[in-house]
């Protein structure tokens, strides 16, 4: 049987300058012709330095850091979108991952047509999604709406379709950034009930979150991100004091 | 920092990444198929937004190249003094394929950028996004060769036999002409934004060496036979005109030249790819 498991030996990532330098022909040969030493260089970004986590089977893990400390980059990683610039990096295991909900919508489709292209997005076929679409229009629950197009939503209803289609299918590796809580005050209870629900079905959750509350009663691991470096590995309490003693917050 | 615990010993690892190595095309292969229905739904939709509250809609891409063809026929047929009957469905042969070309292209070189959303939220072979752009011009030819087909049925009907199946095949080899290129491009597209502006100038350069709406003729009757018999493009669209305009059957010269086009773009793609596609999320 197939474990499914997290292990990261020594992971640098990189944001390559060039990327967000010279975006054109002109200014590549420009570049070339003459060098302004008044200008800024702007250097590679060194998103994640070193790190090294293994995570198994049954793990709840709670991501900590300011902004920019590298824990949105870190769940990329994870995922597979970011290439690492050095170390070891595998995940086994079906990843499932929740980052932006609202990307993805076709503005001029009907909500029911949504759910079917949000789920191919997801890699399903569009038998299982004919399966499960009652279910994803029951939990969303915007009446009527749901055979009108997207655009005609109001912002707090493409929120809460894109959240029901995004949980409504698991995975083994469960990475979420920031998406607890979306909707009015009746459907964050309902949102947060199937979060938890979906948490529960998932071997592995990774979670970035700055609401200490959620996160420490979800998860027993915490991990605090400082400049793109792991400082802190262990207990979820001693994480969180942790990060309130590196950035300066007052417990 | 606490050390991290118990990590496999290093052969474990190797022996890992061994087993993954030798299949890395078959594997990249098999995302692009696990997630047809996610391309094949892109295509299928960016026809839709196409036609959305257009009046004619689909048939826009039968009409358009037939109104062009009359137009230009009226103008060359006179300029070339050739017979306007046999000439207009030259052009049209020549016309419908060259766009299917030029719009994959230009279309493909923007591909990853179209993309973006999806790029950056949901790990797909990126070469899906080209593919996408090639089978939503691959249904416009199609519809387009039909004003072709009966065009020619109507106007030398003697010419229609056995032939004909193989004017069917244009499909696959153009396909597989224009999706690795589209591919190509969108790499550098990506990087580069000057691309498409780029394509317009090279494709209206290829498109006045070659014989597209031009016939043979003109180009050997200024003793220029290298960009006829040399040139891929001449090559390609025999694959449709041999059977259509001649009722012969294409020469095995139309089809190496074809063949060797797609080693050629294929070749090239795998190497871009391979070396640029984990990079690409970083320029989006």
């Amino acid at each position: 049987m197939k474990r499914n498991r997290i292990l990261l030996k020594d992971v640098n990532l990189y944001y390559s300058s060039v990327a967000f330098k010279e975006r054109s022909l002109k200014s590549l040969l420009g570049s070339f012709m003459k060098r302004d030493p008044g200008k800024a260089v702007i250097h590679d970004v060194h998103a994640l330095k070193n790190v090294n986590l293994e995570v198994l089977p049954g793990e709840r893990v709670g991501l900590l850091g300011h902004n920019g400390a590298g824990k949105s980059t870190f769940l990329k990683m994870l995922a597979g979108l970011y290439p690492i610039s050095g170390g070891l990096r595998i995940v086994e295991g079906t990843v499932r991952s929740l980052f932006d909900l609202s990307l993805g919508f076709e503005p001029d489709a009907t909500g029911r047509e949504n759910i079917l292209y949000r789920g191919l997005l997801l890699g399903l076929s569009p038998r299982f999604m004919r399966k499960i679409e009652e279910e994803i229009v029951a939990f969303a629950d915007i009446g009527e709406f749901i055979d009108y197009p997207i655009k005609t939503y109001s912002a707090g209803m493409q929120v809460r379709l894109a959240f029901a289609i995004s949980t409504a299918v698991g995975g083994d590796v469960l990475l979420l950034d920031e998406v607890i809580g979306a909707g009015d005050a009746n459907f964050m209870g309902k949102a947060k009930r199937r979060m938890l629900e979906l948490v529960e079905r998932s071997e592995i959750l990774v979670l970035a979150s700055h609401d200490f509350p959620t996160v420490q009663s979800i998860c027993q691991r915490g991990v605090v991100f400082h400049h793109g470096e792991i400082v802190f590995d262990g207990d979820v309490k001693e994480a969180v004091s942790t990060y309130k003693k590196i950035n300066g917050v007052s417990a | 920092m606490r050390s991290n615990t118990h990590f496999l010993p290093d052969s474990v690892n190797t022996v890992y990444q061994a087993r993954r190595a030798p299949s890395a095309a078959g594997t990249y292969l098999a995302g692009i198929w696990n997630a047809r229905h996610f391309w094949i739904h892109l295509a299928l939709s960016d026809l839709r937004s196409r036609w959305r509250r257009s009046f004619f809609g689909v048939l826009w891409s039968i009409i358009q190249p037939l109104g062009m063809t009359l137009l230009l026929s009226l103008v060359f047929g006179r300029i070339f003094k050739s017979n306007i009957t046999e000439y207009a469905p030259y052009i049209l042969s020549g016309m419908v394929v060259w766009d299917f070309v030029l719009a994959t292209s230009v279309g493909g070189s923007l591909a990853f950028v179209q993309g973006d959303a999806y790029i950056k939220q949901c790990r797909h072979p990126l070469a899906i996004y080209t593919l996408r752009t090639t089978l939503t011009n691959l249904i416009v030819l199609s519809l387009a060769s039909l004003s072709l087909v009966a065009w020619v049925l109507v106007v030398m009907p003697q010419n229609f036999g056995w032939p004909w199946l193989a004017a069917l095949l244009i499909i696959p080899i153009v396909g597989m002409i224009a999706w690795p290129l589209a591919t190509v491009l969108a790499y550098v597209g990506v990087r580069f934004r000057d691309v498409p502006h780029a394509l317009g100038l090279v494709f209206q350069a290829l498109w006045f060496v070659s014989p597209i709406y031009f016939e043979p003729k003109v180009f050997r009757g200024g003793n220029l036979h290298a960009l006829v018999d040399y040139n891929p493009i001449y090559h390609l669209l025999q694959i449709v005109r041999a059977p259509l305009l001649h009722g012969r059957w294409p020469t095995a010269e139309n089809y190496a030249y074809c063949l060797g086009s797609i080693v050629v773009f294929s070749v090239l793609a795998c190497l871009v790819g391979s070396r640029a596609e984990k990079r690409v999320i970083f320029y989006l």
